[in-house]
């Protein structure tokens, strides 16, 4: 029953986020193409030649009716027809499913290295409270997520790219290059993505440091503590057996939620990077007014991060004894 | 024969709003297999005095005093040598199951923590140790409630898991802290017959407010009162002559006697009254309680005292 | 020595705020007196992609701008929508909250449209908006106070929702107090602080997302902000590889950093004060 309400609820969402995606052209003063003819960078018009704006008028369907528009739209997207990008001149879900595999690599990586980081880092500084330790994490731990992604990004690049000149500052591989073997390939590949991700998992890092943190002091202060503690079993003991898992459940949902918006922090990291993602593409299409290509990524993007809250929610079912077993 | 001497103890904490003297002064002998009961009002400091016992009081309290068990201050034991002692020669009941339990971690591995801890054994043995003890405590089915966890069980199963997990390590002496609050009736009666069961060749100390399960299961009393002690005596003697005003409003307060209760309320233990502690509300304070704090007077049937109407 | 220690924990959460209001202090006041602190017109033009010197401390930018000028008025643009935005979504959500907290079928329809803002993936559809909105500061303001109110109405519905059940509320309720007179004269006061917390929060919020939309390039370019001054930084092709970045990137980069940190510092010291949870003592 549970699982049913909230697989509903989740229909409804990606039905809202596509009715948006659908609406939103159509919703500006004038009609798109007027609309569409001012960049928004410079609010000067752009200029257009009659063969993209007639690309534009068919890909919105603007001499049909509204419905009809809406239902050709929707079977569109279940064709996986996304329309043809203008810069790219190919299928946007072609343009779109080439690059996403970067960015999961991208936001893959930084995510299993940044909450594993941040939960350990949550759980040392809940342990240690008030003293010199938790005090010093906190402070750099909020510090380093005070820093925009882009922000941090740029500084990395003039440090480790142009400075240290120690990695590479653009690509997610070396252009041109022919690789003498799997290993070197993966070699490549891991020598550029090193900067992203660390940039993403720094500038995401105090999410799950201070949900960890503070469910970790909740959890320090629970009687079954002092049951543990009254057993005369360890402190090491206690933090591992009794605390930790107790600390983790209820913020199981919020991390893995999390985690969904990293995509959205790759959106600035490749774009900074140049890093071959739909992040970067995204970007692209805004300073190309390819609109198509940015309704398309913007579909996609926010589908995966839909997807990923689903498998959040679902886990934590699973997880809480309480909720298993009723 | 002493097995716990507890001498002058001192327990202080200090707050934002000043020092809360939690324990202030007690004095306290446990013998071997007796079970004393200590009894007073919530926020008397009975949970504290059998907190410090087992040093489970946070570190930024200022204690002071000894607590002697078998010839060895607690208080001056290393981390590490309280530690083997904790959960094993002394056992805790902590009140309330409900919160006192891991919610996600099944009930019989919570006991059979303890049992590898303490004796050593593995986790098949551990197991099988668990199921017996379970069936000690007369919990229905323990083959397959050693593998419930603690949502599942009623409050008064969940109160005799919490027993068996200080039974676990075959202590000598068992610290229970208001282990009957929130059962009813019946389950609470069972729950004490149990313990004195368990307790047969053990000491106790029963910290309670529930004067009838300390009637029902005590040898002697000790009565507790804003940080200190105001009488001690054998339950008989207690129960049919109190000797201090406060054991005395306390008695009356029983159902079964009337249920009077005494006038005013228990003081903070940040400022304490002047003079006798319980003068405010006593029926019999004289001008001498208003000034000195009296001393406990040892009478000559071995009771004690800390009253002027007794001086 | 460990009651020292907390001592001093507790004094250093209180300097930790102390701290964040100082810096926000200045920064306000910058953005208040910034033309008399500025020493030009952000948009009078000198020679361009000049080194910082006696005449222009930070240099100029690639269309000839004084950077300390232009940076001293980007001050005001971003404060001036992260503030107004969140006054306005925090007082959207403060009173949403309130009277979903306090009429049940009210709040449920409410709290289903919560949902699905919380649901729906906020930088996305943010980036999408401000695409096809024209660009201006206000349709920015709308758009942050769009997505901004759902998680405060939230939190103030679930303490409306506990408050509403204590014994007091009850009892004014039997003498016959009216609704707005118990949730003006017994709630709000009790949720105000919860409030404050939410305001900083989403100040904080709305200074990040507006740097990231601007450098994105969709702010609005005839008021730069410091997010758009590090999307022309960025823009320009030999950023990284000359020394322009430290006077063209770095200053615009670090009053963004030092806002936010002020108001992460204000936030959690009030948060700190606010949630008994976390002041509660490990036994």
């Amino acid at each position: 029953m549970h699982h049913l309400t909230k697989i509903t609820a989740y229909i409804l969402i990606i039905f809202v986020a596509i009715s948006i995606n659908f609406a939103l052209p159509r919703m500006m003063p004038g009609d798109p193409i007027t609309s569409l003819t001012d960049d928004p960078t410079t609010g000067m018009p752009v200029i257009m030649d009659e063969d993209i704006k007639e690309e534009i008028r068919s890909y919105y369907g603007l001499d049909k009716p509204i419905s009809e528009q809406y239902t050709d739209y929707l079977k569109d997207i279940l064709k996986c027809d996304l329309g043809w990008s203008i810069y790219y001149n190919a299928p946007v879900a072609e343009v779109i499913f080439e690059r996403l595999k970067w960015t999961l690599l991208l936001v893959g990586t930084s995510t299993l290295i940044y909450m594993i980081l941040g939960i350990f880092l949550g759980a040392v500084s809940a342990w240690k409270r008030g003293e010199r330790g938790d005090l010093g994490l906190l402070v750099s731990v909020l510090s380093i997520g005070s820093f925009p992604s882009f922000f941090l990004a740029m500084l990395f690049i003039i440090l480790f790219g142009v400075k240290l000149d120690i990695f590479p500052i653009f690509g997610a591989t070396t252009p041109f290059m022919e690789y003498s073997s799997t290993f070197d390939a993966f070699k490549d590949v891991l020598y550029h993505l090193i900067l992203p991700a660390s940039t993403l998992v720094l500038t995401s890092i105090d999410g799950p440091y201070l949900l960890m943190r503070n469910s970790m002091l909740g959890v320090l202060g629970e009687d079954y503590i002092v049951t543990a503690r009254a057993k005369g079993l360890t402190e090491w003991a206690i933090l591992k057996d009794h605390a930790i898992k107790n600390a983790l459940l209820p913020i199981t949902t919020v991390i893995a939620i999390r985690m969904g918006f990293m995509i959205s922090g790759a959106i600035f990291v490749e774009t900074v990077f140049a890093y071959p993602g739909i992040g970067k593409l995204l970007y692209d299409a805004v300073s190309f007014s390819d609109y198509p290509l940015l309704q398309g990524a913007f579909l996609i993007i926010t589908l995966i991060i839909i997807a990923a809250n689903f498998i959040a929610d679902m886990t934590y079912l699973y997880l809480d004894p309480r909720v298993k077993h009723g | 024969m002493n097995l716990l001497k507890i001498k002058a103890l001192r327990v202080y904490f200090p707050t934002d709003d000043g020092i809360v003297k939690a324990v202030d002064g007690v004095d306290l002998n446990i013998k071997r297999e007796e079970i004393l009961g200590l009894i007073g009002e919530t926020g008397c400091g009975k949970t504290v005095l059998g907190m410090s016992i087992m040093r489970l009081i946070q570190s930024t309290t200022l204690t002071d005093g000894e607590i002697i068990y078998k010839d060895r201050d607690l208080l001056s034991l290393s981390d590490d040598e309280m530690r083997k002692i904790r959960g094993g020669e002394i056992a805790m009941v902590l009140q309330n199951p409900m919160t006192s339990l891991n919610p996600v971690i099944r009930v019989g591995e919570q006991i059979a923590e303890t049992i590898r801890l303490h004796q050593g054994l593995d986790k098949k043995a551990a197991r099988k140790r668990v199921i017996e003890m379970l069936r000690d405590v007369r919990i229905p089915d323990p083959e397959k409630s050693v593998d419930s966890y603690p949502h599942q069980l009623s409050g008064g199963m969940q109160e005799r898991v919490m027993i068996a997990m200080a039974l676990a390590s075959d202590p000598e002496l068992i610290i229970a802290d208001e282990p009957t609050k929130g059962l009813d009736v019946t389950v609470k009666r069972e729950i004490i017959r149990l313990m004195k069961e368990v307790t047969a060749k053990r000491s106790m100390l029963f910290i309670t407010h529930d004067l009838g399960a300390a009637a029902e299961i005590c040898d002697n009393i000790a009565v507790m009162y804003a940080g200190e002690l105001l009488e001690h005596a054998s339950v008989d003697s207690i129960f049919s002559e109190p000797l201090h005003p406060y054991s005395e409003g306390l008695l009356n307060s029983l159902p079964e006697r009337g249920l009077k209760p005494i006038r005013g309320i228990s003081p903070s233990l940040i400022d304490t009254p002047q003079g006798c502690r319980f003068h405010p509300r006593c029926d019999y304070a004289m001008e001498i309680c208003r000034e000195k704090h009296p001393e406990m007077v040892k009478l000559e049937d071995g009771r004690a005292v800390r009253c002027f109407l007794y001086a | 020595m460990r009651g020292a220690l907390k001592s001093g924990n507790v004094f250093c959460k209180n300097r930790i705020g102390v701290t964040g209001l100082g810096i926000l202090s200045v920064f306000i006041l910058t953005a208040i007196f910034a033309p008399f602190l500025a020493p030009y017109d952000p948009c009078e033009m000198f020679e361009p992609m000049a080194p910082p010197d006696s005449q222009h401390v930070l240099g100029t930018n690639d269309i000839g701008q004084d950077i300390w000028s232009e940076l001293i008025y980007a001050s005001r643009i971003s404060l001036f929508i992260a503030f107004t935005t969140s006054i306005i979504a925090t007082f959207i959500g403060t009173l949403s909250g309130l009277f979903s907290g306090y009429y049940e079928r009210f709040g449920f329809f409410v709290m289903r449209v919560v949902d699905l803002f919380l649901a729906l993936p906020r930088l996305p559809l943010i980036i999408i908006l401000a695409v096809f909105m024209p660009t201006s500061i206000w349709n920015l303001i709308i758009i942050f106070v769009l997505f901004g109110w759902p998680i405060t109405t939230r939190i103030i519905r679930s303490e409306v929702l506990t408050l509403r059940t204590r014994p007091y509320i009850d009892s004014e309720r039997m003498m016959g107090a009216g609704d707005l007179y118990i949730l003006g004269r017994h709630i709000l006061p009790n949720i105000f602080p919860l409030v404050v917390v939410q305001f900083v929060m989403e100040a904080r919020h709305v200074i990040l997302a507006e740097a990231g939309l601007s450098f994105l390039g969709l702010g609005d370019p005839t008021s730069k902000s410091w997010g758009m001054m590090l999307h022309y930084a960025f823009e320009y092709p030999t950023i990284f590889i000359s020394e322009v970045w430290k006077w063209w990137m770095l200053p615009p980069g670090l009053c963004i950093v030092v806002v936010i940190l002020a108001l992460v510092f204000v936030g959690f010291a009030l948060e700190e004060i606010l949630n008994p949870r976390l002041r509660r003592e490990i036994v």
